[in-house]
């Protein structure tokens, strides 16, 4: 597989979501949200090199993500799915690159990646794994949101959370899919 | 008009000349009365530059805190007593104190990440406290960091008290900035600017410590009724926190 994985810079760039996602620069976030760097990730990196590379920078960007934060609750298989279907869009078009519809792009995979997170959050707690935080001796329980929880802050944060990725992906996504266009091309 | 001489002239002349007198005595009947109040107030306002210095103050209180801090040691230890025949948390062991690296006070997790881990000592459960209160516990570990979920992560519940009512309860976050206070009580007595501090009964975390004033309070909340708390320490605005290790568990 000649992919983007293979360069140097391809491998390093993975760790750049998590890094961002931990440095949380509060002036690029909406009350106190900030974006899904994780999708401003995968989406150049899936339309430039495919929908397997797509798939596997997902599940290997949402394990890493999954490492900073406690509980059961899992972002990788949402982004599994997008990279794969970012990766098709770019195989169908190789041109692909509007700013709108990368915003449009962005955002729909940031609603996506939270409203799988809701869910998880919800069944948690409706299959009773919510025991609030109860250390045992392998670790902390997994927890679940209660249905007032998700009305009150967890669709705020899935609003604000898609209409910042939506809004910065124009400019992030772009010079992105220039760099790795470029970078492709230097590979071949 | 002399005294001793009977006044001459109309009665109303009469009256005009006795107004004084019945002003002044009225005035001393109300001194009698005040037992003295004026004259002491008098005097105070005309002697206060002769009051005595602030260095006598000063010993005053240095004696006041002196006394406060013998009286806090017996009260210490009186505790600590009886927290063992409890057998219940023995209060703080040694604390770390520790720099905010990273932190996410909204959005889908609430933390902070801090710059000890496992190798300074630091445990899993550990309270966290920031200037003005607890923030959170330690919920993931590392050799060299400590993940703090905060005290309004959904996933957080930690037993306080109102100290004012002694009234126990289970605050929980909700995800927004000020976390839910539900009382076990259906009475709980509880109004706003209420301070409300860990529970003394809680296996969570130490005794006593500030976690915020309550806001709000719903009575009618089903099945007890519940608080809105205002935090005292603010997640958003703190760069150092203080790990509360614990003696025991």
């Amino acid at each position: 597989m000649n992919g983007l994985i293979r360069l140097p810079v391809g491998l390093a760039s993975l760790l750049l979501p998590p890094l961002l996602t931990l440095a949380a620069p509060p002036w690029l976030s909406i009350v106190g949200v900030g974006p899904s760097w994780g999708v401003l990730w995968l989406l150049p990196w899936a339309l430039v090199d495919g929908p397997l590379s797509g798939a596997l920078g997902g599940l290997a960007l949402g394990l890493l993500l999954d490492g900073l934060h406690p509980g059961a609750v899992s972002e990788w298989p949402v982004l599994v799915l997008l990279g794969w279907w970012w990766g098709q869009l770019g195989r169908r078009f190789p041109q692909f690159g509007r700013s709108f519809s990368l915003g449009l792009l962005a955002m729909l995979g940031a609603l996506l990646l939270g409203l799988s997170l809701l869910l998880q959050f919800g069944f948690a707690h409706a299959a009773g794994f919510d025991p609030g935080l109860s250390i045992t001796a392998g670790g902390i329980t997994p927890r679940g949101w209660s249905p007032s929880v998700i009305a009150l802050a967890g669709l705020q944060t899935l609003a604000a959370q898609s209409l910042i990725t939506g809004l910065l992906a124009p400019v992030l996504c772009s010079l992105q899919l220039l760099f790795w266009r470029r970078q492709r091309a230097r590979q071949r | 008009m002399p005294l001793g001489r009977w006044p001459r002239g109309s009665l109303q002349s009469l009256r005009s000349q006795a107004l004084p007198w019945i002003a002044v005595l009225l005035v001393l009947g109300l001194v009698r009365l005040s037992k003295g109040a004026a004259f002491a107030d008098l005097y105070a306002l005309i002697s206060r530059p002769f009051w005595p210095g602030s260095a006598q103050s000063e010993w005053l209180r240095s004696s006041q805190r002196l006394g406060a801090d013998l009286r806090l040691t017996q009260l210490s230890e009186d505790n600590a007593r009886l927290r063992a025949l409890l057998a219940l948390d023995q209060g703080r062991g040694a604390s770390i104190a520790a720099a905010v690296i990273a932190r996410e006070p909204n959005g889908w997790w609430q933390q902070l990440l801090l710059n000890k881990g496992s190798l300074a000592g630091v445990q899993l459960g550990d309270a966290v406290q920031a200037p003005g209160g607890l923030v959170g516990l330690v919920d993931q570990l590392s050799v060299s960091t400590a993940t703090v979920t905060l005290l309004t992560d959904p996933s957080s519940r930690i037993g306080v008290w109102v100290v004012r009512t002694r009234q126990h309860g289970l605050l929980h976050g909700v995800g927004t900035s000020r976390p839910v206070l539900r009382f076990v009580d259906k009475d709980p007595l509880v109004r706003p600017g209420d301070v409300v501090l860990t529970s003394p009964a809680s296996t969570l975390v130490p005794p006593n410590l500030p976690v915020g004033v309550v806001q709000s309070v719903d009575q009618r909340a089903n099945p007890t009724p519940e608080a809105v708390v205002q935090l005292s320490a603010q997640a958003d605005a703190i760069d150092w926190v203080e790990i509360l290790g614990r003696s025991s568990r």
